[in-house]
Order: structure tokens, then sequence, then C-alpha cells
């Protein structure tokens, strides 16, 4: 109950969140367009070296393959961003509603729109899919053509694209993935002609991204005709710091196909989001009138599974119903503008009401700010003080010139010395202040030298006395130092990869379940028998690794136990080491090594699991109590809500499961 | 559940109450109100009918209480009986609370009273019994029978809280100057009085100045999680281990009292307003309700859609852009399904941990309640955790079928509570990765690293920073010293600002909020001696950084300049300048082509025919645009253009096409019914440009605003 409160809480926080930047025009929406180069040398594919994996795979498959990736992925984390595949240097060409072989009477010769811009539907999903698997008929499209496709009318193509489907997007982005460093070498005009196509495209605020391809021979470079393509950033794009790197990538590729999709994927992934800021230019105030501008923006949000919607069915296709509010006055029926509603509080069996002017003066806490309040050793942070995801910030000129090299020394400083500032926070007009403990975050780069974390500093807000819960008591016992012991043999055992928490290695289970039988519903497919779960604990390892440290530490307990609480509380509480009761005679087993049960029972009986087991083999599990079941269903990690009823059917369905 | 409450409010209303003492502007009734009220409203805030409040009038005109006939315990009167306080009580007992034409009545009788009122309310029950006695201690008072009436209040549990106006408190610092021997006899009396019977007496000033301090309400947590915390599967291996554990809340967020929508009721009926129940409402409000209605696209509807009924829609999700409806006996088919538990996946060094990963509010893992063998057990787990400096990494699922979380388990262990503390981490969906240059070099365009530039702190300053952190070093310590951040001493300030206005205006619906108590600026700005002590390090971090502030006016366009060339520097204007085509703005491609325009006029003339072709587009967009189909079109066009012409200081040349396009748009001149557009154009904040944007607007924000105003 409590959780489902909290986690409804927590939705109307973020929906908070994403209201960025309200004096733009723009709406909050990121179109891609993968524009992808299909040369004969795009087509080669490269052989892997390593025997055991003797894949095959052409640089364009590679992009397509990413190109799917990244589509399926933005399904989930993006629902309302569009994503489209343009294929250029084909030998048909497709655009719209004119197409075919005949390339002198299309618009964009050599240009084929495999993928419309849009939300991808389920059926472009598996048109992408069948092309990056390599099915037959797909291939008919990678046909490279032989005459030169014109990057300039590549880039129209595109800049046409971008204003008849993503109009007034406020990220707009093309991905153009390519072997061939010098496509107009030999022709002036074209050269030209694309130069000013470039230009357009930046004009219109769409930002090229360039994925360069080496080829085996012959390493990719940019001065030859793409640093006349690619600016420093997108005009729209205000947020970038002003010396960001400009937005090419380090080419990748020279080695073999699987390389070169690995580096690619780690590089497109590494754009999959545009950068959106929570907050841009709000001062950052180091000490009384010192002040420079910082940039906001969220690296660690939870993702959810998009809410529900209602279907309706009436028509050809399935289409989603669009609910609309509206908000009426009781009395009359008639609609309200927002601007009328009045906010009231319910007390003492009455509505207490405030004007709207009080209404935000009570909700004015002053201009946004991030304001220095002092200094604390980083050990000053509990590892429990925290009550929601962090922010990250990272400075901006846009405000102070000499923001960079302030934040700088003060990032390089806290860093250095294990500090973290006290900073009273407001991130945006209207928001509630907070204390929060701006901590100092290290770059951090993969093994294809991609950025994993940015350098900066990070605000952790704080709990307020408010946020803060008694704990309940319960009764301690001081653990011996050699059960101690005993223990950290056991956790020893048991460290993750380098000693970190890598979080890409763990997909979100429920949510991946989630859209993976979505899309077999979606494209008619078989449904899934079991999920991929990559949280679920390696067992088999652990037994292996730790099995006998556990066993060791586990008759420690018992004997420390019987020394502590004596005879009479052992008859009453819990073993804690179960052992699989499978292929033992259990009964004597049992007896020999668990004299105790794990679950404590009103009445002194001393075996839960193996009374319950007994009741159901007799067919008696309603005989037994309620609170017998309850527990039982608890130890088990089943739901204990409902009647009588349901539980002693819980309970019998938990030992047919298991027949 | 909180216990029952039953609590006397003892107010002296005496004549001298309504005399203004020893300079302050209120008088002695209205200051001692102060306080009941305060405590009066925060009983009523917590809504709880258990929580019942009777308020006495002591040194009142008239007598009206059980104990009448007995003459003692004449000018005390019940101004409301025992029960929970409502709105209509609060109203009435303002009304009554007065000064009185006299000064007869003995404050120790008041209690004798309320001890009875209170025997008689709660018989044997359980009760939190409390009596709160406030007076200026300058009436009657007989010292008969103490002995005995504190051995009741003793007896029968009940707390006997005494305040005084102006009592001496040597320890808080209050002394009375030319203090009348009377009430100079009347405080011992009451003091002595309240120290034999365990209660307390004290001077109002301080439990006034105690009521800025925000209470924190006492949350009684309940179990969010029991179940095993396991290492291993016990169904496959016998080498598993489990531990029966319990969850509850470390951190939860407080969220201020929710507020709900209301109107101004429809003007009908004059005598309505006059006959309302609330006189403290100012006008009289009618709730808003929400009504919700289902559309789906048609194209042969007018408007394109077409409203359906809620019963003819399926459940489903959005793949893409395509609809998966999901029939009633699948409905839990996208569920993964999960059952209760807490599964240690590994463990992680503690100094390798990345503190900014936690996601979430804190839990606490403890053993079962009453299973010694449980907590001794988890105890060594949590031990072993701390002597080796790991973290457990653990998969949660709270409930059945719940989604499982990856949480952090870090062992806290304190002198007087020890506890696993439980933390979400992300999962590999939930990290965005926004790429950003280094902080400690620079990397330029071709390639180069360099440490020494522009944007990178050069040793003086790095030096200078180095100091001014180190003078800035809070000095919070807990009572062993070590260092911690000022957690308890930090309030909520919005809850407490929201709960404090309602609990005033309820009292004085006429008066406008009092200004928010200091308290809860406290961390507001930094410490007056910290930052004496600490300016001249400032002032050298200043000279060193050299950083300036950009003028307002320069931010826009002309910083821009620079990047408005591709990685090489190419010309690209030159080139332009060569394309014959481009004399004329051409529809498909016109804003980078206006853009491009405006960049390179020379004159004035050229900047109105671009705007004047842009403006014609734009028209011919709407005028041919099927339903909404060109709508989003039409407001990058005038954004864009609003942007351009704030930059090139020329708002005049927009403001008077928007003009226009409104009327036309309202006239249906636009090619029929575009009020939608209208719709959008004012959500997307494109009006007027006004004087706060540009200087050169003569457009007032006032005039903007209405501009944009629905009627």
């Amino acid at each position: 109950m409590a959780e489902d409160n909290y986690t409804r809480d927590k939705e109307e926080e973020e929906v908070d969140e994403e209201e960025v930047d309200e004096t733009n025009y723009r709406s909050v929406k990121d179109a891609v367009l993968f524009a992808i180069d299909i040369s004969s040398s795009m087509l080669t594919p490269r052989p892997s070296h390593d025997p055991k994996k003797p894949t095959e795979i052409s640089p364009a498959s590679a992009a397509l393959k990413c190109a799917y990736h990244l589509m399926q992925q933005r399904i989930i984390s993006n629902p309302n961003d569009m994503i489209g595949i343009l294929l250029y240097g084909t030998k048909s060409s497709k655009f719209y509603d004119e197409g075919g072989d005949d390339n002198d009477n299309v618009s964009y010769p050599h240009c084929y729109l495999f993928t419309d811009l849009d939300i991808p539907s389920a059926d472009e999903v598996k048109h992408l899919r069948a092309l990056a698997e390599n099915e037959e008929e797909a291939q008919m499209i990678l046909q490279p053509s032989e005459e030169r496709v014109s990057m300039a009318n590549v880039l129209f193509c595109a800049n046409q694209i971008f204003t008849s489907k993503a109009p007034n997007f406020l990220s707009r982005r093309l991905f153009l993935v390519t072997d061939e460093d010098n496509p107009h070498a030999d022709n002036k005009s074209l050269r030209s002609a694309s130069c000013v196509r470039a230009r357009d495209l930046y004009d219109l605020g769409v930002t090229i991204e360039l994925f360069p391809i080496s080829r085996p021979d012959h390493d990719f470079n940019t001065s030859r005709f793409y640093d006349d393509i690619i600016y420093k950033a997108a005009p729209s794009d205000g947020e970038a710091p002003i010396y960001l790197q400009p937005d090419t990538n380090t080419a990748t590729g020279k080695g073999d196909g699987i390389s070169l999709l690995n580096s690619l994927l780690s590089n497109i992934n590494s754009r999959s989001v545009p950068r959106r800021s929570l907050f841009t230019n709000i001062p950052l105030e180091l000490g009384p009138n010192f002040k420079i501008s910082v940039n906001g923006y969220i690296l660690l949000k939870k993702q959810e599974p998009a809410r529900s919607c209602y279907v309706w069915l009436g028509g050809e296709t399935p289409q989603i119903a669009k609910g609309v509010t509206t908000q009426m006055a009781e009395d009359t029926a008639r609609t309200v503008e927002k601007s009328e509603i009045r906010k009231a509080y319910k007390f003492g069996g009455e509505q207490i009401s405030f004007t709207t002017d009080e209404q935000q003066a009570l909700r004015d806490f002053g201009s946004p700010i991030i304001r220095i309040i002092g200094f604390k050793p980083l050990s000053a942070l509990p590892i429990w003080a925290n009550v929601k995801h962090p922010s990250f910030i990272y400075p901006s000129e846009e405000d102070y010139v000499g923001s960079t090299r302030v934040f700088s020394a003060l990032q390089q400083k806290l860093v250095k010395d294990k500090k973290l500032a006290l900073v009273w926070f407001i991130p945006r007009k209207n928001s509630t202040p907070c204390l929060a403990a701006m901590v100092p975050g290290d770059e951090k780069v993969d093994e294809n030298e991609v950025q994993k974390v940015p350098p900066g500093l990070w605000l952790i807000p704080l709990p307020f006395a408010n946020d803060v819960r008694p704990s309940p008591e319960y009764a301690r016992y001081s653990p011996p130092d050699d059960l101690v012991d005993a223990m950290c043999s056991v956790v020893g055992q048991l460290e993750l990869p380098k000693k970190v928490y890598d979080a890409q290695k763990y997909p979100n289970p429920s949510l991946q379940w989630h859209y993976r039988i979505l899309q077999a519903l979606a494209l008619d497919e078989d449904v899934p028998e079991s999920p991929e779960d990559k949280t679920t604990p390696k067992y088999r390892q652990m037994d292996k690794r730790a099995g006998d440290y556990v066993l060791a530490w586990a008759e420690l307990v018992e004997e420390k136990a019987q020394k502590m609480f004596g005879g009479t509380a052992a008859s009453t509480k819990s073993t804690l080491v179960k052992r699989g009761p499978k292929d033992q005679g259990q009964q004597a087993e049992d007896a020999i090594n668990h004299p105790s049960k794990r679950i404590k029972i009103e009445g002194g009986t001393s075996n839960l699991d193996d009374d319950v087991k007994r009741s159901f083999e007799r067919g008696a599990v309603a005989k037994l109590t309620v609170s017998m079941l309850k527990e039982f269903l608890t130890a088990h990690g089943r739901a204990t809500a409902g009647k009588k009823a349901d539980l002693v059917d819980r309970v019998e369905q938990f030992f047919e499961e298991k027949m | 559940m909180a216990d029952k409450e039953a609590t006397v409010y003892i107010v002296d209303v005496g004549r001298s109450m309504g005399e203004c003492h020893n300079g302050r502007s209120v008088t002695d009734l209205e200051w001692a109100m102060q306080y009941v009220w305060d405590k009066i409203t925060h009983t009523v805030s917590t809504a709880r009918k258990t929580a019942c409040v009777s308020v006495l009038a002591l040194r009142s005109d008239s007598t009206s209480n059980e104990l009448r006939e007995d003459e003692h315990n004449s000018n005390i009167s019940v101004l409301s009986k025992f029960g929970q306080v409502l709105m209509p009580d609060i109203r009435k007992l303002r009304d009554a609370i007065k000064p009185s034409n006299t000064n007869r009545g003995d404050a120790i009788s008041a209690i004798v009273v309320a001890i009875t009122m209170i025997n008689e309310f709660t018989r044997t029950l359980k009760y939190k019994r409390k009596i709160v006695l406030v007076t200026n201690g300058t009436g009657p008072m007989s010292g008969d029978g103490l002995e005995e009436i504190q051995k009741k209040l003793v007896q029968d549990g009940i707390e006997l809280v005494i305040l005084g106006v102006d009592f001496d408190d040597p320890e808080y610092g209050v002394k009375e100057e030319d203090k009348d021997s009377h009430k100079a006899l009347n405080e011992n009396l009451l003091r002595e009085f309240a120290e034999g019977c365990e209660g307390d007496c004290g001077t109002l000033e301080e439990a006034i100045a105690e009521l800025d301090t925000p209470r924190v309400k006492d949350v009684k947590s309940m179990p969010s999680f029991k179940g095993m915390l396991r290492l291993g599967d016990p169904e496959r291996y016998e080498t598993a281990l489990q531990i029966p554990v319990e969850r509850y809340f470390k951190t939860y967020v407080a969220h201020p009292p929710s507020a709900s929508s209301f109107v101004a009721r429809s003007g009908d009926g004059e005598g309505e307003e006059h006959t309302d129940s609330r006189p403290n409402q100012g006008e009289a409000l009618t709730a808003v309700r929400m009504s919700r209605t289902y559309q789906v696209n048609d194209p042969s509807a007018p408007g394109g859609k077409v409203d359906v009924e809620r019963d003819d829609l399926a459940k489903g999700f959005e793949y893409g852009r395509t609809a998966v409806h999901i029939s009633q006996i699948d409905e839990n088919i996208t569920k993964l399904d999960t059952f209760a538990c807490l599964d240690l996946i590994g463990f992680i060094s503690q100094e390798k941990y990345d503190r900014y990963l936690h996601m979430s509010n804190a839990n606490i893992i403890i053993p079962e309640r009453a299973n010694e063998k449980a907590s001794l057990a988890l105890s060594s787990f949590t031990h072993a955790l701390h002597n080796s400096s790991y973290y457990a990494i653990g998969r949660l699922v709270a409930k059945e079928n719940r989604p499982p979380m990856v949480v952090l388990l870090a062992p806290l262990i304190e002198a007087k509570y020890e506890c696993l503390i439980e933390i979400q981490l992300p999962f590999a969906e939930d990290v965005r990765s926004y790429q950003f240059p280094p902080l400690d070099k620079v990397i330029t365009v071709s390639g180069k690293t360099v440490t020494e530039h522009r944007n990178l702190p050069s040793q003086d300053l790095q030096e200078a920073m180095d100091n001014y952190v180190d003078s800035m070093e809070l000095d919070h310590k807990d009572e062993t010293g070590n260092d911690i951040l000022p957690i308890d001493e930090s309030f909520s300030p919005l809850l407490h600002r929201i709960e404090s206005a309602v609990r005033y205006r309820a009292v004085h619906p006429n008066d406008p909020l009092p200004d928010p108590p200091e308290i809860l600026a406290k961390f507001e700005h930094p410490d007056e001696e910290l930052v004496k002590s600490s300016a001249p390090f400032l002032d050298k971090l200043i000279s060193k950084a050299e950083v300036k502030k950009v003028p307002p006016r320069a931010k826009g366009r002309k910083r821009q300049r620079e990047t408005e060339k591709p990685l090489s520097g190419l010309d690209v204007d030159a080139l332009l300048n060569q394309e014959p085509k481009r004399a004329n703005i051409s529809p498909e491609n016109s804003l980078p082509e206006f853009k491009q325009m405006l960049s390179r006029a020379e004159n004035i003339e050229t900047i109105h025919s671009a705007v004047k072709q842009l403006c014609a587009i734009v028209e011919s967009q709407i005028k041919n645009s099927l339903s909404d189909a060109n709508y989003n079109r039409v407001v990058e066009a005038l954004g864009t253009m609003r942007e351009e012409l704030v930059d090139y200081e020329e708002p005049a040349l927009y403001n008077d096409f928007l003009r226009s396009l409104k009327s036309k748009l309202l006239a249906e001149e636009l090619g029929g019914d575009r009020k939608e557009l209208w719709w959008l154009l004012r959500r997307s904040k494109v009006g007027l440009i006004d004087k706060a944007t540009s200087d050169m607007s003569e457009v007032s924000e006032k005039e903007a605003k209405e501009f944009l105003s629905p009627n």
C-alpha cells in the first residue's frame, strides 16, 4: 500500500521534471534519421579473425544492425521520438510515392527511404530486422549504384524529410554512417553544393553526427570532406558546452566485422538520447557576489514501461483512443479555465483556501540557484541520506565567461580532497528548494574509449528531518568474531567482476519482458516461453565457490545460538540454512541436521515446512490455521492477501508447481 | 495507531489579560492565544477523531461548569466540550475567547474542574491525558488542598503544563522588572504546584519561540517486505543460505498536504453569499470535477476526430506507434512472474562504489522480529561486510509479482543500532549517456591535448580555490566528533510553510499570511561568521578567476556567430552568394533560406523582403493545411521568425504580422476554422515580442499577455 503511493508520488515528480524550458516553442522530442552509405565497399563482408566466431559482417550490415538495435531500444526508452532509415548510393530509389529503378524521374536518385521518419510501427521494426538479418528479399534493396550519388542531394533529401515529418522538434539528428571520406574528390561544384546543403541543415537546426568507418587499407580522414559539412553544434543545442568536442566520432573499424559492430554500437549507444537539460544557465554561487553558470542534466533515471492505454477496435486497424480531460465546475457544469482554479486544503472538516497570489507566494522560494553553504569531507554523507536520483551539473559560459575554469578548479579540488559541498538548491522557477550534497565525479570510459560517465559534479538531494523515519527497535546480539570471520570467507568468494557494479550488465528484466511480449503480440509472433533475466544470481557458481563456507558458517551459527539462547530458544526459532530436501530421506535427515525449523510457530511444533507439506499430501491444507498458511507463504515469497480459501489455493498451487 | 488523546486548555481570559504589558503591542491574551491556537490547530490538522480537546475559560464573566455548585469554581466556564475540533468549533472559540470584565476566578480550581472533566470523559480507557494552563498569574489563587490535587494528577496520569505571561525564568533569561508581589506569589505557587506533580511550569515567551521550530511527525513504519535474504537457491542447492528479514523505510519524502481544486461559484443569487455558513471565505467556492472523453481519428469526421464510448475500448499498450490490445484473459501477460525475495547477487568494494548511483529513498533491512537466531545471523553478515569493506548487490522483489529491483546493501553499524541500508541501483536502461569533455584538459578540434587553456584553471586559480574551499569547512559534528551533515536541523520548507499557512488562515481568515519562520531558511545562505572569516580567500579567488558576467544583450546572436562555420572554418556564406537561385525564399527550404537571407542582408529592405516572403509562405501553409497537418511547421516558422527578429532588433515586423495573422485566423480567412491553430500558437509562446524581450519593442508585457488571452 505504502509503496504504491510511493511510485505514484514519484511519477508526479518526474512529470514535473520533464517540463524543461517553458519559453521554447519547440516540442521536446527527438528525431533521428540514419543515412547509411550502401557502396560496394560498405557491403563487403569483413571476415572474423576469431576462428571460434566465423561470422562475416559487412560495415553496411553492422550499421543496419545498430539501427535495428536503436529502433528497438527507443521504443522502450523514448516512445514519443522518431526514427527513420535512409539508404543512399543504392541502385534503386524510393522517396514517398516516387521510386523504382528509373533514376531519371525521381527527386533524389539513389536515395532509398527504407523507413520513413516517424515513431516506428511494428511492421517497420519487422522490415528493418529482415534487412539487418540478411533476408534474401530484403537484400534486393542493398545493391550499390554504379554512378556516384550526390551528397548534396542526400543532404537535401534528409532536409525535406525533417522539414515535413519532424517540424518543430527540439532535436533533429542525422546519423551518417559511411566509409567514404571524400565522395566528391574530383568534382568541385558537387562539393560546394554539399557544403551549402549542409549549411541548410545547420540552419534548420539539424545536427549531423558522423559515424565514420575506416577501410582495412585506409584511415577515415575527416579533413578531406566532412570538416566542411559538420558544425560544432547545432544552433538549437544551446546547451552544448561551448568547447564540446566536435560531433564527430572517432573512426572505427579497421578490424574485423564483429569489433566494427561493437564499436559502432558503443558509439551509437552513447548518442542514442539527445542531451536534454533539466535546467540551463542557473547560477552556482560559490560565495557572496561570486557566481558562475551551470547546466543540469539527469543522467540516471528510472525507466518505467509506458502506461497502458485504451485501444479502439471498431475500425480496420486497432487505434489508440486519446483521452481528453475537461475540468468543470461542480455546480453549473461549465468548463473551467486553468487560470480560474484556486487551491484549497482540507482542514477541520472544511476547505481552507488561498488566493492565487497567496498560493504563489507560499511556493515562491526565489530564483533558481545552487548556493554553496560550506564544505565537508565526503565521509560526512551517510550512506542512507538519499531520497531520489541525483542531477549532474556541468559548466556553461553562457551567463558568466570563465565559469568553466572555476568549475574545473572546484571539481578538481573536491576530487583531490574527497570533499563535498553542502548546497541550497532550487533547480527551476517555482520548484521547492532542498539541501543537497554536491559530490565530485570523475570521467569514466569503456573498453572502446567511449565515455561512459562524464566528469562533473553531482547533486544529491538530502532528506530533511521530516523525511527520516525512526528505525524500528529489535533485539540485537553482537556476533562473535569467529562467526563474522566465517561469513567473511563466504562473502570473499563472491565478488563481482572488478569489484564494481556495472549497470550495463543488468537490463531491467520486467521492462524487457513487457516489451518483448508486446513485440511478439504486435508482430503476431509466438510469445516467448521464459524471460531472460540477467539479475538472477548465478546459483550454480555460488554453490560451487561458496557452498562449503556457507555450511561451515551455518554450523557455527547453530552452535553459537545454542550457547547464547539455550535450548528453549532453539525449539521455537528458525534455522537459517536450509538444505535442499530433494535427495535425502527427509524426516531423518532433518531431525539430525536441523533440530529446529525455519519459522516460529505458536504452539511449539517445530517444522512448519514439513507440516504444511504433509497436510498437502493428505489433502488437508484447509485444516491449517490462517497464521500458519501466512507464515508459510511469506517464507516462500508468495502473496498473503485475501481470505483463507485464497491462501489455501496458493499453498496448494505452490506444491503443485513443485511436482 | 496513535494513542487516544484528551487535552484540556485552560485559558485565562481575565480583565488583566486584555492589557498590553512590557512593551508588547499585543494583549496578554492575544499573545497567549498564539500558543494555544498553534497547539489546537496542530491537533486539528491531524484530522484524528481520537485527538479530543476541550477548552476552559478562566476568570470568565459567567460560570458554566460541572462543579459550579461549589463557589470556588465560579468564573470558570467550559467553552467547548471534549471532542474532535472542527472548523465550526474554531470559529466558536474565536468569538468566545475575549477578555472579560472581571479578575475573579481561581486557576487551581480550574485545574480541578479540568481533572473532573477528563475523568468523566476518559473513564478508565487508555488515553494520553493533558492539562495546559495559560495565565498571567494575576488572579486570586487559593493554596488549599494542593497536595491532594497533585496526588490526583499523578494517580490519573495527567500531564500538567503551566505557561505564564512574563513568568521569571532565569534559565531562559526572562525576568520581569517591578513584578507585582501578588503575581510573584502566584508564580511561586504555580511552579511548586507543577513541580510537585511531575508537571512543567514555564514562561510563555519560551514556549512561543519554540513554536517556530517545526515539529516532525513521527510516522510508524510498516514493513514493506517480509521474507528471506537468500544466498543461493534453496530449491536446488543444499548450500543455500536463508535469513528471515524485514524491510522498513529509512527515508521517505514527507509531502505537503495536497490541495484540491475549486473555482468561484457562479454569481447567481446574491442572498446565497450572505447565508454562507463560512463567513471567513471571501467568496463561495465550488469544487472542480474532471470529465474524461475519448477520441479517435476519423478523416471523414469534421475536425478529423470522433468521440468513442469508454465501453467500446480495450486495454492495451503502444509498441512504437502500433496499438497492441490485450484481452482481459491475458491481462497480466506482459508482467514478469516473480516471488518475493531478497537474493544476493554478489559483492563489490566500498571504495569503488560511486555514491551518485543511489537512485531512490533508503530502506533498512533488519532481522525478523523476535527471532534471535536470525538477528545473530544477519548481524554476522552485516559485520562481515563492514570488516571486509564490501557492499552487497541484491535482487529484491518486495511482493509477489512486483518487478525486481537491483539494490545496494550497505552495512550500517552505530553504537546503538545496526542494520543493512538498502537502496535501488540503476538498470542498464536507466543510464543516459550524455557526453561531456574532460575538465582537466582540453582536446582541440585537431585532436591535440592541451593543459593550458582559458577553460582550465591556472595554477594560481587552483590554489585560490583550494584555500577558499578549506576556509569554508563546516563544523557540524556528532557526539563522538565525527563529521556529519545537519540533516536533523533542516526542515522541509514547503511542507511547513503550507501547513502553517493553513493553520493560520483557519484561525485568522481575514488577515494576511505571516512571513514564514526564519528557521526554514537556515540553510539558504552560508553562516555569517563563516562568510566573514573566509572573505579574504574569496576575494583572492574572485580576482584570480576573472569571471565576467555576460550582459543580457550579448547573449543572443553575436556570440553564436563564430560557431556558424563548419569545423574546417570554410566560408559557406561566400558559396551561398554564388548560388543564383537563392534570391527568393523557396517554400520547401524556407527556414534555412530565411536565416541565410537575414544574415547576408546589407540593408533593411532585404530584411523586410525576407519577412514578407516568409509571411506569405506561412499563410499559404495555413490555407493549404489539411486539418492540422501543417500546424507544427507554422509554429516552427513563427518561432524562428520571432527569434531572428528579436536578434535583428526588428520586433515590430513580427508583431505586425502576428496581429494580422490573428485577425485572419479568427475571421476564418485562412481556409476555414483555424481555432485549433490559434490555441496551439498560444500554447507555444510565440506571442508578441514585448519590451522585456526586446528593447526596441513598443508592446508592454501586459499587452502581450492580453494578446494571447483566450477572450
